[in-house]
């Protein structure tokens, strides 16, 4: 018994031995040339669970489709809308129709030709009730959708709708000749998609890695890098791991492994590049308010004034972060370029706090009204971020004498338990910092129904206006002027109070070549397709 | 024997309805469902589509409707399809009308997580006989009370952070195992013996760090059960008869020993099971536990309850064996069951 | 007790423990700061005299952390047997008294219970009813009742065979009278043994919870949870992970080799 066991132990170690990799030195420095071929590998911490996005709606899924299937346009490096299947697309002088002309000579995958067909086709697959999208309402606006020859798809809506062009930058297409005969919500086409961009599928090992492969009859032409692998990591600390012992060859980090982790490395500095990029999504403090005393202005903005956003900034991510005082992408058209974000004022929080009416007068530390002392909740879900932001908030408030406890809820019982019901005082969330002006779910009087999205019942007639007509109006000099009016007011206002949007932050193996730094503001990711891996640095023991 | 099958047989339907009926309450215990997932809280989504989504999964019934809806199904032995947008068979593979085949995701992943603790159980099983032994003959000398103190740091030791620990050092700084999954890539085109090659260095690490909790229970189970057998009568009367104390020992109590240790491996398994979540989420093993969790997080009912459901038959069928095993292999027993 | 220092394992599972109780009974005496003052401007220092377990990523020091997160550690582990223990007493205790369909419906419930992967259960039932102290509390006594219901019984089953017993029934005593005076001070012995072994693990399910994001949430802090948030940085700021990874090992190494100690002590067979 005793001898098996040190043969099975010698056994373990003998095959550690043989295991050991050669140790292979790369020279990431230096000038390369743009070149085809090599892989990437990434990690992802969910599975995609569908590749017809419209019916996934997981962002792993979006992120894997969008290689494979093309839009009508697209939100170029600057965020602006460019052509991408559409070469162009005029609008009526009623503002009510949009016509887009295809390019010619497309085609699908496999040898099919992609034509305005298509494009209706994916129209009434979205609209259809039996689709099991949550997208649809958006493209339901449309009255009449027709495509008069192959290179033709015209729109006509029943009121001029502005966010119009934005939708059909998000539709991907999706190939008529193999869908029309398939149920859409059950098709095997969602694990084996038949696409038309940049990449196709060529092989998806469940629960493990899934590979893309360089399509040749993509009609955006072929990319450099070959091959994309993303293997299906849940546990972020094991990413890091595969990242450092360079097994993969990005990942998005966070803050303390960008700004403490890698660079105190001279090892992984040698073989990791560090970019950032305006991240998608702003967190926000946000308030009940149909409950007392956040339905009083000054009581939110003197907890506007008492919190230091830039503490915030700081402390939770590393001051790798921007203040916001828009809902919008700062340095975009729409973010409101006079507005800044409430200063720390210790003082003036106080004051405004006793001219509503909360005076100390037990000195216990904490500001009482009729006798009851000043005390909320704040509600997050399991995020660490939030979690952090809302103990430094705690900090702040109580150095003005509000008492705030935090309570901290797994996703799905804090959508369903407190935000359809409205059982909250306050809650940190974030919001995506959307490309498209329109916020009308958001802050419209009219969505604060259950389930609807302003939830904090944010109720007032001059921003109902301003968000009607910015929905109508596609003069985008005048659509600016409305969406800056529309911030200014929420500033003011202070239904929710700002934090910060943080930066995205990635590490990249140094092999990866062609990445633009600084970032520009659609991120780094908007010419991937043009990152190449020069031959004298790929991995060589990868042949698949 | 025939009798007694039956009859254990015929037992486990009303067991199998009370697992069923726990599990299916537990579930639905508080609010929420699939539509209210973190992607779903987007402002491009709207309710009457979430609205219409639930009630196309009947979960706008009543909970008595929703159950017995589910019985009626299961007995048919279907289990149905995940409420994802994937829509996979719960347990087993179907065939669309081109032939197209989706793998069930029980089916999958059952084989993943049956192996690594098939593996584990083989090697908690080996190593604790070797050490209970060693400790039982040494009572209360060093080495017994090193081994008991080395079993139970294996138990204390958070098994995720030694997990970590390991696949630092044996990954990054020497690179000899792999780090996390199951294949490397590459895998499709190796021959079959650097396949096996390949798998079998993917699974050291998660098969140490599965099998490290149960050693501490065992050992120490086989420890005190020699010890036990060592004081009884027939151990004294080999002794006398002047068997060598090697013969005593492996020859006679040993075997006394092991042989309760047989319905042990019926009981592990619920915890085997259960115990995989936390491994495979940090080893990026798509097995069971991961399937169990992140349907969790979803509210993806089908697959929660196709889970319990399969993770309970496997059980009350590992009971049974085990049970079986044991009575086959003491006559005592043997004859007891067919009286 | 005199036995107990003759065995130096349990002994020293016994000097752990009184050390761990007496940490989380005074950790806000014994704790140089406020476990959660943020401190931005000092995030993660390494052990030092000022901070002695160094600070995490929000400033915070992680030594007077641990004195915090000893007390909810520990907390978790008490009641969560706790409620086990009584659960698991009372359905045994009457099992094995009153015998017959009591017991078999008793028993069946037992093995059903037994039969579903534990861990799936508490992992369902906490995502389902948020992850709060008394919630993990509550489910990890709910879910490992059964095995102290099934060494009750057994105890009760022979127990009642034995003379003495048999002669306070015939002389006419209440079955509670029986229960309590006679049959459960005689049945003390598993129990005090499962609860010391379930206390062990309930610490452990806590940090695994806490692994998968469902354990003790921030900003309180717990053993499980600091492990957790410095799980990230294991091979750079190796404070973070390294001392609740200890003091996780250490605790329930004590609890077990306590729990062995007493059971071998304890038990009849060894008395010689």
């Amino acid at each position: 018994m005793c001898r098996n066991y040190i043969i099975f132990l010698f056994a373990i170690l003998f095959l550690n031995a043989c295991g050991n990799k050669k140790e292979v030195l790369y020279n990431f420095e230096g000038q390369f040339e743009k070149e085809k071929g090599g892989m990437l590998t990434d990690a992802m911490s969910g599975e995609p669970s569908n590749l017809i996005s419209m019916i996934a709606g997981d962002s792993a899924s979006s992120a894997i489709s969008g290689n494979i299937f093309n839009k009508l346009i697209k939100y170029d490096k600057n965020l602006d809308l460019a052509s991408e299947i559409a070469e162009k697309w005029i609008i009526s002088n009623d503002q009510k129709t949009i016509t887009f002309f295809l390019k010619k000579n497309l085609k699908w995958e496999d040898g099919y030709d992609l034509s305005s067909e298509d494009v209706l086709f994916t129209w009434k697959l979205i609209t259809d009730d039996k689709t099991r999208t949550p997208y649809g309402s958006d493209y339901k606006l449309v009255e009449k959708a027709e495509a008069p020859d192959l290179y033709t798809f015209k729109v006509t809506y029943k009121k001029a709708y502005a966010p119009a062009l934005d939708t059909w930058a998000s539709l991907q297409i999706l190939p008529k000749h193999i869908l029309k005969d398939e149920d859409i919500n059950n098709t095997f086409f969602s694990r084996k998609p038949i696409g038309s961009s940049y990449y196709k599928l060529s092989r998806w090992m469940n629960g493990e890695k899934l590979t893309l492969e360089a399509s040749t009859s993509s009609v955006m032409g072929l990319p450099n890098i070959n091959k994309l692998t993303s293997r299906f990591i849940p546990d972020t600390s094991s990413q890091f791991l595969e990242l450092i012992a360079d097994n993969i060859d990005l990942m998005n980090i966070n803050p303390i492994q960008y700004a403490r982790v890698i660079p105190s490395r001279p090892d992984l500095e040698k073989k990791l590049a560090l970019y950032k990029e305006l991240g998608n999504s702003y967190t926000y403090l946000g308030f009940n308010l149909n409950h007392t005393p956040f339905n009083d202005i000054k009581i939110r903005q003197a907890i506007n004034y008492a919190i230091d956003k830039q503490e915030v900034i700081d402390g939770v991510l590393l001051g790798l972060g921007e203040p916001v005082a828009s809902p919008y992408k700062p340095g975009t058209r729409w973010s409101n370029k006079e507005l800044h974000p409430y200063p720390y004022n210790k003082d003036r929080a106080i004051q405004l706090l006793n001219e509503a009416g909360f005076i100390d007068t037990n000195h216990d530390g904490i500001l009482e009204k009729n006798g009851k002392s000043f005390t909320f909740e704040i509600l997050t879900n399991q995020n660490k971020q939030r979690e952090m932001t809302a103990v430094l908030i705690q900090r702040r408030l109580k150095d003005v004498g509000i008492d705030v406890k935090i309570r901290v809820i797994e996703w799905a019982s804090f959508v369903n338990q407190y935000i359809k019901t409205g059982d909250f005082d306050a809650v940190i969330l974030g919001w995506s910092l959307s490309l498209d002006p329109d916020q009308y779910n958001i802050w419209h009087s009219s969505q604060q129904k259950p389930g609807q999205f302003n939830f904090i019942g944010y109720t007032n007639k001059e921003v109902d206006n301003l968000l009607e007509q910015g929905r109508t109006e596609l003069n985008i000099d005048k659509r600016e002027k409305i969406y800056h009016t529309f911030s200014k007011i929420l500033l003011d206002e202070s239904p929710v109070i700002y934090l910060y949007a943080g930066y995205g932050l990635m590490a990249i193996s140094k092999r990866i070549k062609g990445i633009d730094s600084p970032a520009p503001p659609a991120g780094i990711a908007y010419n991937s397709y043009d990152w190449f891996i020069p031959s004298t640095l790929r991995r060589n023991e990868i042949t698949e | 024997m025939l009798h007694y099958l039956i009859k254990r047989l015929l037992w486990m339907i009303p067991m199998l309805i009370g697992i069923s009926l726990i599990s299916f309450f537990i579930m639905h215990l508080a609010p929420g469902d699939i539509t209210a997932s973190e992607s779903a809280f987007n402002p491009k989504a709207s309710e009457e589509s979430r609205q219409k989504l639930r009630a196309l999964y009947n979960l706008d019934k009543p909970l008595i409707t929703q159950y017995n809806l589910w019985l009626k199904r299961i007995i048919k032995l279907d289990f149905g399809n995940s409420f994802a947008s994937h829509q996979r068979p719960v347990l087993w593979e179907i065939k669309d009308t081109k032939g197209n085949i989706s793998k069930g995701m029980i089916q999958e992943a059952l084989p993943i997580t049956l192996m690594i603790n098939l593996i584990g159980l083989l090697i908690i099983f080996s190593t604790s006989i070797f050490l209970g032994v060693i400790s039982a003959v040494n009572q209360n000398r060093w080495p017994d009370r090193l081994i008991t103190i080395i079993v139970f740091i294996g138990f204390a030791i958070p098994g995720f952070w030694l997990a970590l620990l390991l696949m630092y050092w044996t990954g990054v700084t020497h690179s000899w195992l792999p780090i996390s999954g199951l294949h490397s890539a590459g895998y499709e085109k190796m021959g079959h013996l650097a396949q096996y090659t390949d798998l079998f260095k993917h699974l050291i690490l998660p098969v140490f760090i599965s099998s490290l909790g149960g050693l501490a229970s065992i050992s120490l189970y086989v420890r005190n059960g020699m010890l036990d057998v060592l004081q009884q009568e027939f151990i004294t009367t080999a002794r006398a008869k002047g068997l060598s104390e090697n013969k005593v020992i492996y020859g006679h109590a040993l075997r006394n020993t092991l042989l309760p240790l047989i319905t042990i491996i019926g009981l592990s398994i619920p915890g085997l099971i259960g115990g995989s979540v936390i491994g495979e989420s940090i080893f990026a093993i798509s097995g069971m536990g991961k399937l169990f969790f992140d349907a969790v997080l979803m509210r993806d009912f089908p697959v929660i309850m196709g889970i319990l459901t399969i993770g309970s038959v496997l059980t009350l069928f590992g009971n049974l064996i085990a049970d079986i095993g044991y009575a086959w292999a003491d006559p005592r027993i043997r004859r007891g069951i067919s009286n | 007790m005199k036995n107990l220092i003759h065995n130096p394992l349990a002994f020293s599972g016994l000097i752990i423990i009184a050390i761990v109780l007496f940490i989380a009974l005074f950790a806000p005496w014994l704790s140089p700061y406020d476990p959660n003052y943020i401190d931005i401007h000092s995030i993660l220092l390494p052990p030092s005299l000022i901070h002695f377990m160094g600070t995490d990523g929000l400033g915070r020091d992680v030594f007077s952390r641990m004195l915090d997160g000893s007390r909810i550690s520990l907390l978790v582990g008490f009641v969560a047997v706790g409620i086990a223990t009584i659960i698991g007493t009372f359905l045994g205790a009457i099992a094995g008294f009153y015998r017959g369909y009591i017991d078999s419906i008793i028993m069946r419930f037992v093995d059903i219970m037994l039969s579903i992967p534990t861990f799936f259960l508490i992992l369902a039932v906490i995502a389902f009813l948020t992850p709060s102290i008394w919630n993990i509390m509550i489910v990890i006594g709910l879910t490992s009742w059964m095995g102290v219901t099934r060494l009750i019984r057994a105890e009760f089953l022979s127990l009642s065979n034995r003379e003495y017993i048999l002669a306070a029934k015939a002389m006419g005593a209440r079955d509670m009278r029986l229960i309590l005076k006679h049959l459960l001070p005689n049945s003390l012995t598993p129990i005090i043994v499962s609860s010391v072994l379930g206390i062990a693990s309930a610490v452990l399910t806590e940090s695994g919870l806490s692994f998968l994001g469902l354990g003790v949430q921030a900003p309180q802090s717990s053993w499980g949870n600091i492990l957790t948030d410095g799980k990230e940085y294991i091979q750079f700021a190796w404070w973070l992970s390294l001392f609740p990874g200890l003091a996780i090992l250490i605790t329930v190494l004590g609890y077990n080799l306590l729990g062995e100690g007493l059971r071998d002590l304890l038990d009849p067979k060894n008395k010689n």
